[in-house]
């Protein structure tokens, strides 16, 4: 296996986020960091596991290499989505990245107790985000090697 | 008697049925403090012998006992109620007569189900059938919500200590009723501003939450997004736009320091760790490396004498360093090499007083008081940026560990700050 990166196909991202401010901050600064991320978003947690499932009108998403998770989403909220994606079978080995404003203990216990690959909080200053983003970008779809989908998108 | 057996028998009333405590009764209320448990044979319950202040004469073995006894009777501080078998009142004393409201002839002869809860009367007077060795005194109350009532039939709650006692004579209870709604009115409001200030705690750490998060929220959107518009139009737009955006930048960061400030301190009460053993030398290490950057870039000369070891949150002592160097830094005329020197002694005290001695612009003492608030600037600030939290958060840390903090400065003539730690030693 070799890290998705090389492999010449688009680097798959599901962002699960419901600030709309937050999304196009997000997508700006990938696209900065990394022009070969494709970055899909899913705006709270139902919606995040129909895209995940391939249900209805995401019967056609594809399989993401990492996931991006905030924590206070309207619906169905992070750590749900968490609890649901690690009890299924197909999802379980999609490594979640916590992104997030809070700082708080509990919140960061939580995560990893339901087994998120990595807790983050957003940072106030955008240079600071954009470090962030760039440090994911490295870590996570440059050096670290990732199972291979079973089924492509 | 001796001493001991006075205390004895005030605590469980097992010289109650005790001919020889019962003479000896004066010393034995005298011993005993406030707390009066009194009781003695009586003659004939049926026929009690009333004198001219309405008290049995029969109550006592001799005429001699029995004037003892009534004064006894009356000097306790408890309304006192002595019951026969039948649960008729035989004898009160004047502070019953004040609490109940009734006449003494009025309640003599009458069932003491008239001035207490009927249930708890019927226990009474069964508690005095039981054998003396079984129900000895009973404390009773605790734990229970009694009421006692008025002659006008208003109820209040009180307190009971019964005490059996089978004589050669017969059996009768005496009962020491104490009024408790003053104390009761004292819990209530004790136990009111308990739950007050549990509330105002939740909501503080609450507000805490609510700055880390929900108003960070906002606030990044406002910071990224003038941030992005600075970096990509500046020099695009006109001189104006550009100025503009450059206040909304700057506004953005400045809330977010305040935010992160307010919430710091605010943790110190909430997330502070237990004071523990801690190398104040280690603390100031820490401190400097934190505070590498500003000590390069102004060539700071930072020196310290041996420190002690104190009682302290290390993290916590640390900051505090951190925000007195730091402060000792900055504050400089602009080019001038900041000089700190950091110590602790102690003149006998058990206490060790660190010093912070700087050579910095110092402080007009007219502001001592006030850079120790929240919020609180003494410059301008384009001649140094800050929040105005670090002393307000040093003044914090110092009280979260028993003692206070003081400056000592003239203008132009650096300032030294003080506070005091205790040793780590506990002291046996």
């Amino acid at each position: 296996m070799t890290p998705i990166e090389a492999s010449g196909r688009p680097i798959e991202v599901l962002l699960v986020e419901d600030s709309p401010g937050d999304v196009r901050l997000t997508q700006e600064t990938f696209r900065d960091a990394n022009q070969s991320i494709h970055l899909s978003v899913a705006t709270d947690g139902a919606e995040a596991m129909a895209f995940l499932r391939r249900e209805e009108a995401h019967a056609h998403a594809p399989r993401p290499d990492v996931i991006l998770l905030d924590l206070n989403l309207p619906k169905m909220d992070g750590r749900e989505v968490l609890v649901q994606i690690k009890k299924d079978e197909e999802l379980k080995a999609i490594p979640i990245v916590i992104l997030t404003t809070s700082d708080a203990e509990v919140d960061i216990v939580t995560s990893y107790r339901l087994q998120a690959n990595c807790y983050l909080t957003k940072p106030v200053q955008l240079k600071a985000f954009e470090d962030l983003v760039k440090s994911i970008n490295d870590f996570w779809m440059t050096n670290v090697k990732l199972p291979q989908p079973r089924h492509g998108g | 008697m001796s001493e001991e057996y006075a205390q004895t028998a005030t605590m469980d009333g097992s010289a109650a049925g005790n001919p020889r405590a019962l003479r000896d009764a004066v010393d034995l209320i005298q011993r005993s403090g406030g707390r009066v448990v009194f009781a003695t044979p009586l003659g004939e319950p049926a026929e009690p012998q009333p004198t001219a202040s309405g008290m049995s004469s029969g109550l006592a073995e001799s005429p001699e006992s029995a004037a003892k006894y009534r004064a006894l009777l009356e000097a306790a501080p408890d309304a006192m109620v002595v019951v026969d078998v039948l649960g008729e009142i035989v004898l009160l004393n004047l502070q019953a007569e004040k609490t109940f409201g009734y006449r003494r002839d009025e309640l003599v002869g009458q069932p003491v189900t008239n001035i207490i809860p009927e249930g708890f009367a019927e226990r009474l007077v069964a508690d005095g059938l039981r054998p003396a060795a079984e129900a000895l005194t009973q404390h009773m109350g605790t734990g229970l919500e009694l009421s006692g009532r008025r002659k006008d039939g208003s109820e209040f709650p009180i307190e009971i200590m019964l005490s059996p006692l089978d004589s050669d004579e017969g059996i009768v209870v005496t009962a020491a009723i104490r009024d408790i709604s003053a104390r009761k009115a004292t819990e209530a409001a004790l136990l009111q501003k308990v739950e007050e200030l549990k509330r105002s705690n939740e909501e503080l750490g609450q507000f805490a939450y609510i700055a880390s998060h929900d108003l960070q929220e906002p606030l990044r959107m406002v910071a990224s997004y003038t941030q992005l518009l600075a970096r990509r139009y500046k020099g695009r737009l006109d001189k104006d736009a550009d100025e503009f955006i450059g206040f909304a930048v700057d506004g953005a960061s400045r809330m977010q320091q305040l935010i992160q400030d307010l919430l710091d301190y605010s943790r110190i009460g909430t997330k502070g760790r237990d004071l523990i053993e801690t190398s104040s030398e280690v603390a100031l290490q820490q401190a400097l490396r934190n505070l590498r950057g500003a000590i390069e870039e102004s060539h700071a000369l930072v020196t310290h004498d041996p420190l002690p070891l104190v009682l302290a949150d290390p993290m916590q002592l640390s900051q505090l360093f951190q925000n007195l160097i730091g402060n000792a830094i900055k504050y400089q005329k602009t080019g001038a090499v900041p000089e700190v020197h950091i110590s602790a002694g102690r003149n006998g005290d058990p206490k060790w007083t660190f010093s912070v001695r700087d050579n910095g612009l110092g402080i007009d003492p007219q502001y001592f008081e006030r850079i120790f608030g929240m919020f609180q600037r003494l410059h301008k600030r384009d001649e140094f940026a800050g929040t105005g939290m670090g002393l307000a958060i040093c003044k914090k840390i110092v009280e979260r560990h028993g003692a206070t903090i003081s400056v000592e400065s003239q203008l132009g003539h650096g300032s030294t700050f003080r506070f005091a730690l205790a040793e780590s030693e506990p002291t046996s």
